[in-house]
Order: C-alpha cells, then structure tokens, then sequence
C-alpha cells in the first residue's frame, strides 16, 4: 500500500507543471463550490439566528395590507405575552443613491427597544432617540455605507409614503446577537402616521411580541389568531424562525439554482482531473507494458492510476479547501457582509462543507480514473511495448 | 502560416483530452449562456406586458403599482383630462387595484407573493392580446376570478375550478385561465375589483390608471397631470415603468450568474492549458521539423492558439447549444421590484449565443496562450535531436 502511495506520488511530480495546473484547476473548482455552498447555507442559517422567545404577527393573506393599530393592545393583553410593538414597513429610499437597498421601518420606538433588546444603544443615544420625533437610528453598518454620524442629517425619500422624510440620526446601534440587521433604519411610526390622511391612520404592517416561555410559542400563537379570527381583518403569528424561513419560499427557484450550479462545478473538476490522468496513462503506456512483461498483473497497473488519481484529488480537496477559507470567510464574506447585510448577515463556511468539499474531491478524482484505470487494466503486453507515446 | 487541418487531426488524435477539456468549457459556456438567458427572459416577460401607445399613472413617489394609491375621485380626473385622444376604439382607460397575497408554493418549502389585480369590465378590452384559453371569464361583480397560464398550478388553489380565500368567508373560484403572449400579466390573478378592494378595505381607492395615449400625445397628457400639484400623480410610458420593473432583478441575476461563470471559466483555461501543454510537450520533435521546413516562430504560435481557440468554439458551441435547451424550463421568483411572483422563460436570442462564443474564444485565447508561447520558443535543433 505505501508503495502504491509512493509510486503515485513520484509519477505526479515526473510532470510537475501539468499537476500543477490540475491541482490549481481542481482547487479553484474547490473554491467555487465551497462559495457555492456558503451563499447556499447563509441563507438558510440566517433563521437560525431568530429569537427563540418572539413571535410576530402579520395579516393573514398579505404582507403588503395593514391591520389596525388596536391589535397591539388586543395582544399585549394575551397571557404569555410579556411585551409587543408594532411597525410598518416604509420602503425608503436614499434620494441620492436610489438603487442601494437598506431597509427602512418606522416603529413605535420605546415598545421596540424593549421587545429587540439584542440591538445595543447608547442610553444618552436612546434617550435622543426617544425624545426627538424626527429622530432615527441606524445599524452601525449601514452608518459606514452611507457614511452617517450621530447628529447628521438624512432625507429619505418615501415610496409607499410618498415625499421626503427628514430624519435626524439620533443613533448608532450595535447588535448582541445577530438575530438584528445592522444595516437597518428605524425611526418614529408616529412621525409617519400623524402625516398620513385620517383614513389611512393607525394602520400598521406586523407585530413583534416577546413571549414568557419559548416553549409556549405555538400555544400563544394560535391564541392570538383565534381572537382575531371573528374580526374583520385575521391574522397570522408565527416564531420569528419560521417567519425567516418562510422568506425562502419567494427564491427557492434561486436556490435550487444554485444548486445545481454547485453540481456542474463537480463536473468540471472531474473533467480536468480525468484530462490530466487520461494523460499520464497514455504517455505511460510503454512503461505500463514494461511492468506487466517482468510480471505485475493487470490489476496493479489499474491501482497505479487509481492511486495516482486519489493523491490528485485529496492534494486539490487540501489546497481548494485551505486557499476556501481566506478567500470566502475573509474576503468575500466581510465584503459581503459589510455591503449586503441585508442579504447575508452571516457568510460563513458551514464546517459541513469543508467535510462535502473533502470528500468530494476524492470521489471525483476516483470516477475520473475509473476509464483510465480500465484502459491500463486492459492493456496488451505487446500493444503496449509497440505503442509510441 | 501552418495549415488549420494539422490542428483539426491533432486535437482528434487525442480524442479523450481534447474532449474532456472541450466539455468542461461547454459546461462554463452552459452556465455562462443560461444566466444571459435567464437576465433577458425578465426584461421580455416584463416588457411583454407594455403596450406602445399606453401610459400609466401612479401616485408620485411610488415605485411599483402594489405601493401606489390613487382616489377614486382622482381617477376621474384623469379619465376625463382635456389632453387625452377623444375617440378611440375600445376604452379610453382603465382603473385597477393590485395587492400582493401569500399562498403556499407547490413543490418547495414556504410560500410566496401572488399578485391580485382587481380588473373592470373594461379590463381586457384595455389589453386586446389578452385570451381566455381554459373556462371561461369571471361574471362581473362575482366572487370569480380568472388566472395566468404561467401562474396556474404553481400555488396552492391557483388551479381551473379551485377555490382560495382572499380572508375569511370570502373565497373565490377560479374559472378561467388566461394567456398573453408569455407577458409578466400571465403571473397575475385577475379577480373583481370590488371583491379585492372590500377583501382589503380599500373601497374608494385604485392602485394605478391606465391610459391609451399615442406617444405623440403623451407628453401634452404627462405635463396636463403633472401639472396638477392637487393630484400628486406621476405619469411614465408602460414600457418605460416595464423596464424598471426588470431592472433590479434581472441585474442582481446578471452580476451574480457572471461572477459565478467568470469563476468557472479559470477551471476551464487551466484544463484547455493542460492540453494544449501536452499537445506542445509531446510533439516537440514536429514542432521542430516544423521551424526547420521554414515556418516562423509567429506561425507556430498562432497555430497553436488557433488550435486552443478551435478546441473552445467547440467547447462554446457545444455548451451554447445545451444552454438552448434550458429554453425549455421556466424560472418562477420574486421580482425585487413589484413583490410578487413571476414566472420566467430562459429566453435565447442572438446576442446570448454571440456573448457566449466570444467569451468562449476568450477561454481558449488565455488559456492557450503559455502552451503557445512555449511551442514557439522550441529551438529546432535541439528539438530534432531529442
């Protein structure tokens, strides 16, 4: 066996450059899937960062329709409820950069401090906050991007609540956990709704709730929609979790997408690797009919290419999977998440992947021999000593 | 210069190295197209919705009619504005409601955004090219709704003859399926407007107006209403608001799909530089005889770039042809932009098919580039003697 190992090894450095090549070929094919599977796992691990002890509750058939602001107290008032806010959604944008996404909520401000209490503020910033109508906060990344400081000034500009909103920056917040987006926007629901007509007041887009015993959650829930099921507008409450998760449902054809992008990937590593194995074989096919003539059997010049092939494959799982971590987790990861928070809160290599990506590279390497194996299995003596490479 | 056949026999005298770094740059080249593909299948189905000689109206500042709100009074103003053409066939406009609803996805975890408009009587005369093809159409004022080809079958109760719930006691029927010409409409579920507006306490507002005004007519029509500060409406071409719709989407698709291929496209050189290196490797003895009959250092290097380059078109072409088949599949996601489902074509055209060749011959061009510069370096004697 060790000979085997040894034997493969020094065949792949007879040709240095090519291994080279195949190696850095198959690494970056490594790199791909493990990035791949990191967009992949973010997205779906970004509910698993959810507050286990919150609920929220939105209208039963639609994001986009309101429910009425005394819901809030109807909820505050269920046993198991400890706290509730309330917020819509305000779509803004930046007037002057439009295409950039953040998302921008108005809440009522002192409920919302109290049910998210992971978001980390200042108690002279929360304080400004409270008191100042016009006052916002925002996640101290989005501060980097739009390249704000406390006691600035920002026009947002309003498409669901046409017009521009001036808000004053009254704060930075950080986040404990990462169940908050640091690249939000809150500011007052008041602020927004005393500027709305008097038909369109005191409407609002979700509820949050903490609740006593997480445990108690689908209990509390289904408590909640039964007291609005005989009202006019009926609700829907669910954990934070299964809210997050069911965001997923709107790109799931994204996701087998890419998916199946991260499948082709394989394919072409097995391509370069079985390319570069194919050629060894026929290069060495006097040599191979060397051995066989001073007695080794068939089946030791198949194992010399499977062997030549696994050392191929476990050297690329290595170096893809070492050069995955810098580049994924360091690079792209920070970029990404500094830039599109709201996208990847968390880009990180799932430990998961790097075992896929390992054991990947090995059976890869192993199917790509298999048709060379065979061929050098079924070599002929004098075929092969009559051959010209 | 060296004859082009001495490529074609060389790349087929190594059949299982040619073809094996000819199919991983078809399978980057696949990716590549597919993505191109997919990009312009958003712009189309979402263009396909725009009429030439129509406008929209919308409340200024929004962005995507599901944000928009217009008072019924307005909408008569508009209707009846001085600017717009007296007499033309079929209705002069049209004012409809457009909400988004969850209902559960088939066949993945979840659920997603529907889009609802509710429709006029004048609804489908406004938009001729719109055709009843299964059931019938929904009777007025009734809790019937008719729904897309595209969107039919891909949620819970969005099938012929099934029912969904709008809220509670008020579900309505699905009578009838209706296509347009592979346009984002056939996403739509096009119930009654009074049944979607008392559904979502909207009674007394629209979402947006449409209007048919020839695009000679239109800028006299955009400054009447624009005009009229009390109205606070924005007017734009449905082609024009069709477009942005796409953008964001069909842009995050396109940055993502070609970040991923550019990716995959270093795999593919470093297996077409591999071959063509063993091709220069092993035929180092012709190469010299090659230099020796008089072919210059130039001719060598381009004969061996314009065999990389032969190996890649092959490759694309391949690929690019694969890709044609994903024509086949539609795509159904959330468009960022109105919020609610569309289902896609992968939509091949010309440019797709060109874009892919030329990013093909690019692979080939880079990654036979070393092998070449190597094969032209070959001294001849030396070469000879070996």
């Amino acid at each position: 066996m060790m000979n085997f190992i040894r034997i493969s090894a020094r065949n792949l450095l007879r040709n240095k450059l090519r291994t080279t090549l195949t190696v850095l070929g198959a690494s970056v094919a490594i790199i791909a899937f493990v990035m791949l599977r990191t967009v992949l796992s973010a997205w779906s691990t970004a509910a698993d960062f959810a507050a286990k002890d919150r609920i929220a509750t939105r209208h039963k058939v639609s994001f986009v329709i309101t429910m009425p602001k005394n819901y809030v107290d109807q909820i505050r008032a269920v046993p198991g409820v400890k706290s509730a806010t309330y917020a819509i959604w305000f779509g803004g944008k930046n007037p002057k950069k439009p295409e950039q996404f953040f998302a921008t909520m108005a809440f009522d401000a002192p409920s919302m401090l109290e049910v998210f209490d992971e978001l980390v503020l200042a108690p002279d910033q929360q304080q400004a906050f409270l008191a100042d109508k016009q006052g916002a906060i925002i996640g101290d990344v989005l501060a980097r991007q739009l390249g704000l400081k406390v006691g600035d000034r920002f026009t947002l500009q309003g498409s669901i609540y046409p017009g521009d909103w001036p808000l004053n920056i009254t704060g930075i917040y950080t986040a404990t956990k990462k169940s908050i987006d640091r690249s939000s926007m809150f500011f007052h629901y008041s602020y927004v709704n005393d500027s709305l007509p008097p038909d369109r007041q005191d409407q609002i887009g979700w509820i949050a709730s903490r609740i006593d015993d997480p445990g108690r959650g689908p209990a509390i829930s289904a408590a909640i929609d039964q007291m609005f099921d005989v009202k006019d507008i009926q609700t829907t409450t669910m954990s934070e979790r299964a809210m997050n998760l069911s965001f997923m449902g709107m790109i799931s054809s994204l996701l087998k997408a890419l998916d199946v992008i991260s499948i082709i990937i394989l394919f072409i590593m097995m391509m370069i690797l079985g390319n570069t194995i194919a050629m060894g074989v026929r290069e060495r096919t006097r040599e191979y009919g060397v051995l066989r003539a001073i007695g080794f059997p068939p089946a030791s010049i198949a194992w010399f290419v499977v062997g030549e092939a696994a050392v191929t494959g476990i050297v690329s799982g290595i170096v893809g999977l070492a050069l995955s971590f810098p580049i994924v987790e360091l690079g792209l990861g920070r970029l990404l998440e500094e830039n599109m928070g709201a996208w990847f809160p968390y880009f990180r290599i799932d430990p998961k992947t790097y075992v896929m990506g390992m054991g990947l590279a090995l059976v890869l390497a192993l199917a790509a021999s298999i048709v060379p194996a065979r061929n050098a299995f079924r070599l002929q003596v004098t075929d092969a000593l009559r051959r010209l490479a | 210069m060296v004859p082009i056949s001495y490529n074609l026999r060389n790349l087929k005298v190594r059949k299982t190295t040619s073809a094996a770094a000819a199919f991983g740059l078809a399978l980057v080249v696949f990716v590549f197209a597919s993505v191109l593909m997919l990009s312009n299948g958003i712009k189309k189905t979402l263009g396909r919705s725009a009429s030439p000689d129509a406008a929209l109206v919308l409340r200024k500042g929004a962005t995507a009619e599901i944000e928009s709100v217009i008072e019924d009074a307005n909408v008569n103003l508009v209707l009846n504005d001085t600017s717009l053409p007296q007499s033309v066939s079929g209705p002069r406009g049209v004012s409809e409601s457009v909400v988004v609803i969850l209902l559960d996805k088939i066949g993945a975890d979840g659920f997603s955004n529907a889009a609802v408009r509710g429709i006029r009587p004048d609804s489908f005369a406004f938009r001729p090219s719109i055709k009843i093809v299964e059931g019938r159409m929904p009777q007025e004022g009734s809790d019937e709704v008719v729904i897309g080809r595209a969107i039919s079958g891909r949620f819970k109760g969005l099938t012929l003859g099934e029912s969904f719930e709008l809220k509670k006691n008020r579900s309505v029927k699905v009578v009838g399926v209706f296509e347009d010409g592979g346009s984002s409409n056939e996403s739509e579920v096009w119930a009654d407007i009074d049944t979607v507006r008392t559904a979502f306490k909207r009674e007394g507002y629209t979402s947006a107006i449409r209007v048919r005004v020839s695009p000679s007519q239109f800028d006299t029509f955009k400054a009447s209403i624009e005009s009229n500060r009390q109205l606070n409406l924005a007017v734009m071409k449905e082609a024009v608001y069709y477009e942005k719709q796409s953008e964001g989407t069909s842009l995050f698709i396109s940055i993502m799909g070609t970040m991923i291929a550019l990716f995959f496209s270093i795999g593919a050189m470093l297996g077409a530089t591999i071959t063509m290196h063993a091709a220069v490797a092993n035929r180092q003895r012709e190469i010299g005889t090659l230099r020796a009959l008089g072919f210059s250092k130039a001719s060598i290097l381009f004969s061996f770039l314009l065999e990389s380059i032969i190996l890649s078109i092959i490759g694309g072409g391949i690929g690019a042809l694969a890709s044609l088949a994903m024509g086949l599949v539609s795509f159904s996601m959330v468009n960022f932009a109105s919020w609610s489902e569309i289902v896609f074509r992968f939509e091949p055209d010309g440019g797709v098919i060109v874009g892919s060749m030329i990013f093909a011959t690019v692979m080939g061009l880079v990654g036979g580039f070393l092998p070449a510069i190597r094969a032209a370096r070959i001294n001849p004697i030396e070469a000879m003697r070996a």
